[in-house]
């Protein structure tokens, strides 16, 4: 009776929202209503931004400019680097967009500007006097650019570098073979690690491993975008890294990522690793993790002379309501004069005329550190540009891992990383 | 019919009925909401080549993906690597659930609080878990490998060999409590008669536990494997905190996997079609649990 009358309802109903899920999809990202309002209406922007400590120094400069723009408030959620790029994608992708600033981080670009999640930038650039967009250093402007349109400017570069205790290297060696005999050495003798390697799978290894691949000579890509990394200097590059790992780093570091790397050179367990440039004031700050170490870490190019890079961007989220207000900001902070604070305040350096500016050396940490991201910065390569970026990182970190846990021979790793790249390169979303 | 047991409809039991299905509404709306449209996007979304870095060219390929996962050795490699996770976490669970709910019921006065501390590793936020795990066996930072070096014993945790049953210990660290409880659950149900009957028939403890608790507690045991292994099914922040699937391939669950591709590649549709097997492969397994179960229960 009203079971069997309100049974078969039911089941319509189920059906229903199942039915709706498999039609058409809604469209996507409506754009919210058109460019930015009239510089005097009170603007909320909204900007997600990663829990690091360059941004806890841009935190303390909105305060200022929202002094400066008394129309203006910022509202910045950080988050660890995990959570970031799947919100940021989900901002993306929905009709009211959660945020309106993005920072981004130099992998993401060519998928997320192929995606429309970014706003193009020539024009603001171009319409903003005294910005001086050439003075950013080479690689970090063009992490920013794709096809030749601009959508990110640089925020802070994470250019790999050699850490390392000047108490007991005393000069660090600019050969890559030079380097791997000296941590062979303090391994065999003291109780010290000669380095600290970071081999966990996908990433991080990648990220240390193209800096050997560097040093003998080979390349993921050539100037075309042409996957280059089926080569000797490529399959050497990765013996070399093997044999290191096997007679200098410290035991069951296999696994190892960022953080255990960290720790064991602030701790005392190992004498240098391959890191960012700024782990250097990080170590070297007495209040800081480094504890009675502090003050014997030095810093210097990575042997062989070039390093990956990364870098992070801003940019202006392309379902943005607010873009020009969200320009107005980021040229602010970005500008040639507020640069150089926050640089003095210790962010990370991206403008030339930053890094040798004499009040910065004063004020910041010392002529040595900038003219060595200086000497960094002009021969620095990211680690992969163009479409689907992350996944070639991942797709080469894994098969990097897998050789120097003995489950692929260093030939197999490297022609199965070489064809993957390929593979993931030209299965491009962009054109 | 003699519909509701043979009482008469009254005006009251119609009224309280549809009172009753109307409350439902929102719970189904909701469930609707939550569960079967997603459910019902990923199935379409399988079908089709779907990237999120590409929304504006989605093709529909229909079972070219699942075709395809039949040749792909990293899909089967995680699929083993999850079944070896699972069965080394929930049998060692199960025994070790079994014998402190034993053992525990012995006891005395203690029984509560031991009961309670014995809980305690299920309410760690399993990520935390992981991390704080991830250094404490870290080689040269953590505080388990000097502990070890007492006793002459140096062990690679993460390395190629151990690191996917350094995940399963870590699973049995923390979920063994779960089965505790459930055997707890299960034992304290056990009807007195039988235990009594084997006392005074001189039954050693080994022959009252094989024969007479472990036959009684045998639903309960399914239920507790059952709801173990589909939760474990389903591991990711171990390998997320840890090991990142490395090194190799040799930590890389099905669910893992899962995600490097739809998320980190992408490529939803291929991910979606992942999941979708997984799904057919737990429906199978638990099938197959509750068709025991009820062989129990007719027996």
């Amino acid at each position: 009776m009203n079971e069997r009358r309100s049974q078969p309802l039911l089941l319509t109903l189920v059906l229903a929202v199942g039915l709706a899920a498999c039609g058409p999809s809604a469209d996507d990202t409506a754009a919210s209503s058109g460019g930015g309002g009239a510089a005097d209406e009170p603007v909320t922007l909204s900007a997600i931004m990663e829990e690091v400590p360059d941004t806890d120094i841009v935190l303390q400069l909105i305060e200022d400019f929202e002094a400066d723009h008394e129309n203006i408030t910022i509202e910045v959620e950080a988050l660890p680097f995990d959570q970031m790029r799947d919100r940021i994608i989900t901002s993306a992708l929905a009709p009211e967009p959660t945020y309106d600033i993005i920072v981004v981080d130099n992998p993401w670009m060519t998928d997320f500007a192929n995606g429309d999640y970014l706003l193009p930038l020539d024009d603001y650039i171009e319409g903003t006097d005294g910005y001086d967009h050439d003075d950013f250093a080479e690689p970090l402007r063009e992490i920013g650019v794709v096809d030749g349109t601009t959508y990110g400017v640089p925020f802070y570069n994470y250019a790999l570098s050699l850490i390392y205790r000047s108490d007991v290297i005393d000069e660090a060696p600019s050969d890559i073979e030079e380097y791997r005999q000296l941590v062979a050495d303090i391994s065999a003798e003291d109780d010290l690690a000669g380095l600290a390697m970071q081999p966990q799978r996908g990433y991080k290894i990648f990220e240390e491993w193209a800096n050997w691949l560097y040093a003998y000579g080979g390349s993921l890509t050539d100037d075309s975008g042409n996957v280059t990394l089926d080569s000797p200097e490529a399959r050497r590059a990765l013996e070399a890294y093997i044999e290191t790992y096997e007679a200098a780093a410290p035991e069951g570091s296999l696994g190892w990522g960022f953080d255990e790397a960290l720790r064991a050179v602030a701790g005392g367990g190992a004498a240098s690793m391959i890191s960012y440039n700024w782990m250097l004031p990080t170590l070297n700050n007495p209040d800081g993790d480094a504890g009675d170490l502090a003050g014997s870490f030095e810093v210097a190019e990575v042997p062989g002379g070039k390093a990956a890079l990364g870098s992070w961007s801003w940019a202006i989220a392309g379902n943005s309501g607010h873009p020009d207000a969200a320009w107005e900001f980021i040229s602010w902070l970005t500008s040639p004069e507020i640069d150089k604070q926050r640089v003095i305040a210790g962010g990370a350096p991206t403008r030339m005329s930053v890094l040798s500016d004499e009040e910065v050396w004063e004020q910041g940490y010392g002529q040595h550190y900038y003219e060595t991201v200086g000497a960094i910065l002009e021969d620095a390569e990211p680690l992969a540009s163009g479409p689907n970026a992350e996944e070639v990182i991942e797709v080469v970190g894994t098969h990097l891992n897998a050789a120097i846990a003995g489950d692929e021979s260093v030939d197999q790793a490297i022609s199965r990383a070489a064809a993957e790249a390929e593979t993931a390169f030209g299965q491009s979303s962009g054109g | 019919m003699t519909g509701e047991q043979g009482h008469r409809r009254t005006s009251g039991g119609d009224a309280s009925t549809r009172l009753g299905r109307l409350l439902v509404l929102p719970l189904l709306a909701v469930l609707g909401a939550v569960l079967i449209y997603p459910v019902m996007f990923t199935a379409r979304v399988s079908l089709q080549d779907y990237r999120l870095n590409a929304l504006d060219r989605v093709e529909f390929i229909g079972l070219e993906h699942y075709a395809s996962l039949l040749s792909n050795a990293t899909f089967t490699t995680a699929l083993r690597n999850t079944a070896v996770f699972v069965v080394v976490a929930v049998t060692l669970e199960l025994v070790l659930g079994l014998a402190l709910a034993l053992a525990v019921q012995r006891l005395g006065r203690p029984r509560d609080v031991v009961r309670s501390l014995l809980l305690m590793p299920m309410f760690v936020t399993p990520i935390a878990v992981g991390l704080v795990f991830r250094f404490l066996l870290n080689q040269q930072l953590g505080l388990i490998p000097p502990l070890l070096d007492v006793f002459g014993l140096r062990i690679n945790f993460f390395g190629p060999d151990l690191a996917l049953l350094s995940l399963a210990m870590i699973d049995v660290w923390q979920w063994t409590p779960l089965m505790f409880l459930m055997m707890v659950a299960g034992l304290e149900s056990l009807p007195q008669a039988p235990f009594e009957a084997a006392r005074v028939d001189g039954a050693s403890t080994w022959f009252t536990f094989r024969r007479v608790t472990l036959p009684l507690l045998r639903p309960a045991i399914i239920i507790a494997v059952m709801i173990r292994m589909l939760d474990a099914l389903r591991v990711f922040e171990y390998v997320f905190a840890i090991t990142r699937g490395g090194p190799g391939q040799a930590t890389e669950t099905i669910q893992y996997l899962i995600y490097r591709v739809g998320f980190q590649f992408f490529r939803l549709g291929e991910a979606s079609a992942m999941a979708y097997v997984l799904v057919g492969i737990v429906l199978t397994l638990v099938g197959v649990l509750v068709w025991l179960t009820r062989r129990e229960a007719s027996a």
